[in-house]
C-alpha cells in the first residue's frame, strides 16, 4: 500500500472484511508496529517516534470501548488526563465537544446508560478531545440502527465541515460516497484510490433508461442508433437503455426523436454507475459468488 | 514510568470499583465478618482449655506462652488461627479487583482506545497492579487492627502480646504484602487467557493453597510459624511474583491485546 493523505482531506478505506483496514488503522495510529516498510503521520515516524504520532491521532475504534460505570464527562477525563490536557483545557473541550455532538443535557448520566448511536458520538468525542492532527474512524456506524448510523454520520459530517483530516475505514459504501472525498478500495493491499466522481468518471457506465407506454418499435431503435454520442441502443420490455458517455446532455435529442417518431414516453431517466457496482468490479468479486471465482 | 499516568488509571479503576456493587461486596463483607468472627469464638472457648496432648505441642513451639492460664492458652492458640485469614485477605481481594479489571476491559473493549493514547504498557499495568493491590493490604491492615483491638478486648492484655509479636507483624506486614503482590500477578496472567472474571478467579484461587496449607500445619499445632519463617516465605513468595510479572508484562504487551484479546 503506498498512499499519502493529504491535511483536511477525508479518505475512505473500503473494503471486505479482512481486507486490511482495521490493521492499517491500528498501523498508523501506532497501536501495532509495522512488520516492513514504513508510515508517517503528520511528519512522525510510527515505529520510531510511536508516542509522537499517537499524541497526533484521534480514534474510534470498532467499538466505543467507553467506561460504562463513568459519566460522559469523568469518560472524556480520563482520557484529557492521559493526554496530558490542564484542567482548564479539559474542561473547555468535554463542554465543547459534548455540545457539539449534543450530550451535554446527559453529561452527568453514566455512559452505560446511552444508546448506540449517544455511545458512539462520545467516543468520537473522546477522539478528539487533545485537538489531533488526524482522526481515524474504524466502522464507526457498523452494528448501529439506521436512526442511530445517521445520526454518527452527522457528526463525521461536521467534522468535515470543520476541516479535519480523517480516515474512514468501513464497507458501507454509501457512507464512504457521502462523506469522502477520496475512497481507497482496499484488500490485502491498495487496489485503487480516486474521488468517488473520478472513480464513476473512469469506472462506470453511464446512459439513459427509456420507458414507453408501449413496447419500442424496431424503427424507434433505429433513430436513437442514428443519434451522434449513442454508443449503443437495446430494448428491454417497454422501453430501451441507450449506452452514451454524456447521458444528461443525450436526452433531450432522444426524447424529440421518439416523440417524433410517434413514441408515447412515460419516463426518461439518467443512469450512473452505482458504487456499489464500482466496488464488485475493483474488488472483482460477482454479488452472490464466492471471492475469486 | 511517569506517575500523573499511573495516578490517573488507579484513580479510574478506584472508582469503577467502587460502583461495582459486587466487587465491592467482596472486598468489604470478608474482612466485616473476620472481626466479628474472634468476639463471637471467644465467648464461646472462653473458659476452656486445649486437650493435654495439643496444650504440650503448642507450649513446646511457644514456651513464652508457659505463664498463660489454661484459658489464654486456648484463647492465643485460637487467634492464631486467625493469622491466615490475614494472608487471605490480600490474596483474594487483589485477585478479585485484577480480574474484574482485566477481563471488564476486555469485554468493554475499552483497552484499545487507552492503549492508542501516548502512555507505555508498564504505566497501564503498574496502574492496575496498584489499584488491585492497595485495597486488599488495606482492608487486611485496617482489619487487623480492629482485630487486635477486639482480641485485646475479649481475651485480656496477655493476647494483646500475643497478636502483636514478631511473627504477627511478619505475617501481615511482610508476607500479606508478598502475597498480595503474587495475587496481582496470578490476576494479570490468568486474565490475559480467560474471558470470565469467575473463572479467572478459580484459576487464580491456585494461590490460595499454600496458605490453606499454612492454616493446616498450624492447626495441628506442630508447627507454629515464627517471625523468621514469615520473613523468609514474604521473600520466597516476593521472588515468584517478581518472576511472574515478567510473564505478565509479556502478555499484556500491546500488539497481543489488540490481536489476541478476544
Amino acid at each position: 500500500m503506498d498512499i499519502e493523505v493529504r491535511r483536511g482531506e477525508v479518505l475512505g478505506l473500503l473494503g471486505p472484511n479482512g481486507a486490511g483496514k482495521t490493521t492499517t488503522v491500528r498501523l498508523l495510529t501506532a497501536l501495532i508496529e509495522p512488520s516492513e516498510g514504513t508510515a508517517s503521520v503528520d511528519g512522525f515516524d510510527v515505529r520510531e517516534q510511536a508516542d509522537a504520532v499517537r499524541a497526533r491521532v484521534g480514534i474510534l475504534t470498532e467499538t466505543p470501548g467507553l467506561y460504562d460505570k463513568l459519566e460522559a464527562t469523568a469518560n472524556l477525563d480520563f482520557f484529557g488526563r492521559l493526554y496530558g490536557l490542564d484542567a482548564a483545557v479539559r474542561a473547555e473541550r468535554i463542554e465543547r465537544y459534548l455540545r457539539l455532538f449534543g450530550l451535554w443535557d446527559r453529561r452527568h448520566d453514566v455512559a452505560g446508560t446511552f444508546s448506540k448511536g449517544m455511545k458512539q458520538k462520545l467516543a468520537i468525542a473522546r477522539a478528539l478531545l487533545h485537538d489531533p492532527s488526524v482522526i481515524f474512524l474504524d466502522e464507526p456506524t457498523a452494528a448501529l440502527d439506521p436512526e442511530a448510523a445517521f445520526v454518527v454520520r452527522d457528526a463525521i459530517e461536521t467534522l468535515r465541515r470543520g476541516g479535519r483530516t480523517i480516515v474512514l475505514a468501513t464497507h458501507n459504501l454509501d457512507e464512504a460516497d457521502r462523506l469522502c472525498d477520496r475512497i481507497a478500495f482496499v484488500r490485502g493491499g491498495l487496489l485503487r484510490v480516486d474521488s468517488p466522481a473520478r472513480l464513476r468518471g473512469a469506472l462506470g457506465v453511464r446512459g439513459l433508461t427509456v420507458r414507453l407506454a408501449t413496447p419500442a418499435a424496431d424503427a424507434e431503435t433505429a433513430t436513437i442508433l442514428a443519434l451522434p454520442g449513442v454508443a449503443a441502443a437495446e430494448r428491454t420490455g417497454a422501453g430501451l437503455r441507450i449506452a452514451t458517455d454524456d447521458p444528461e446532455a443525450l436526452a433531450p435529442a432522444v426524447v424529440r426523436a421518439l416523440v417524433a417518431a410517434g413514441a408515447e414516453i412515460v419516463e426518461v431517466r439518467v443512469e450512473h454507475t452505482s458504487l456499489e457496482q464500482i466496488y464488485f468490479d475493483v474488488m472483482g468479486v460477482r454479488p452472490g459468488a464466492e471471492v475469486g471465482d | 514510568m511517569r506517575a500523573g499516568i499511573v495516578w490517573t488509571i488507579l484513580r479510574r479503576e478506584w472508582i469503577e470499583t467502587l460502583r461495582n456493587r459486587l466487587l465491592l461486596s467482596t472486598i468489604v463483607i470478608p474482612p466485616v465478618i473476620l472481626t466479628v468472627a474472634p468476639i463471637i469464638l471467644g465467648a464461646f472457648i472462653g473458659e476452656r482449655s486445649l486437650p493435654p496432648e495439643l496444650e504440650a505441642a503448642v507450649l513446646q513451639q511457644r514456651p513464652e506462652w508457659a505463664a498463660f492460664t489454661a484459658s489464654e492458652l486456648a484463647g492465643a492458640f485460637a487467634v492464631q488461627q486467625f493469622l491466615v485469614f490475614f494472608l487471605l485477605m490480600p490474596a483474594y481481594i487483589p485477585l478479585s479487583i485484577a480480574t474484574f479489571s482485566i477481563i471488564g476491559e476486555k469485554q468493554a473493549r475499552s483497552l484499545e482506545p487507552v492503549l492508542a493514547a501516548p502512555i507505555r504498557t508498564g504505566e497501564l499495568l503498574a496502574g492496575k497492579a496498584v489499584a488491585a493491590l492497595v485495597p486488599g493490604l488495606l482492608a487486611g491492615w485496617a482489619t487487623y487492627v480492629v482485630f487486635v483491638l477486639l482480641a485485646s478486648l475479649v481475651y485480656g492484655p496477655n493476647l494483646f502480646g500475643v497478636v502483636t509479636d514478631p511473627s504477627w507483624l511478619a505475617g501481615v506486614f511482610l508476607l500479606g504484602p508478598a502475597v498480595g503482590l503474587s495475587s496481582v500477578v496470578a490476576g494479570v496472567i490468568v486474565s490475559a487467557r480467560v474471558n470470565d472474571p469467575r473463572v479467572a478467579q478459580q484459576i487464580g484461587g491456585v494461590i490460595i493453597v499454600p496458605i490453606v496449607g499454612i492454616v493446616l500445619i498450624q492447626a495441628t499445632g506442630t508447627v507454629l510459624v515464627g517471625a523468621a519463617g514469615y520473613t523468609l516465605m514474604a521473600i520466597v513468595v516476593t521472588a515468584i511474583a517478581l518472576f511472574g510479572l515478567r510473564i505478565g508484562i509479556r502478555l499484556f504487551d500491546r500488539e497481543a491485546i489488540l490481536t489476541r484479546w478476544r
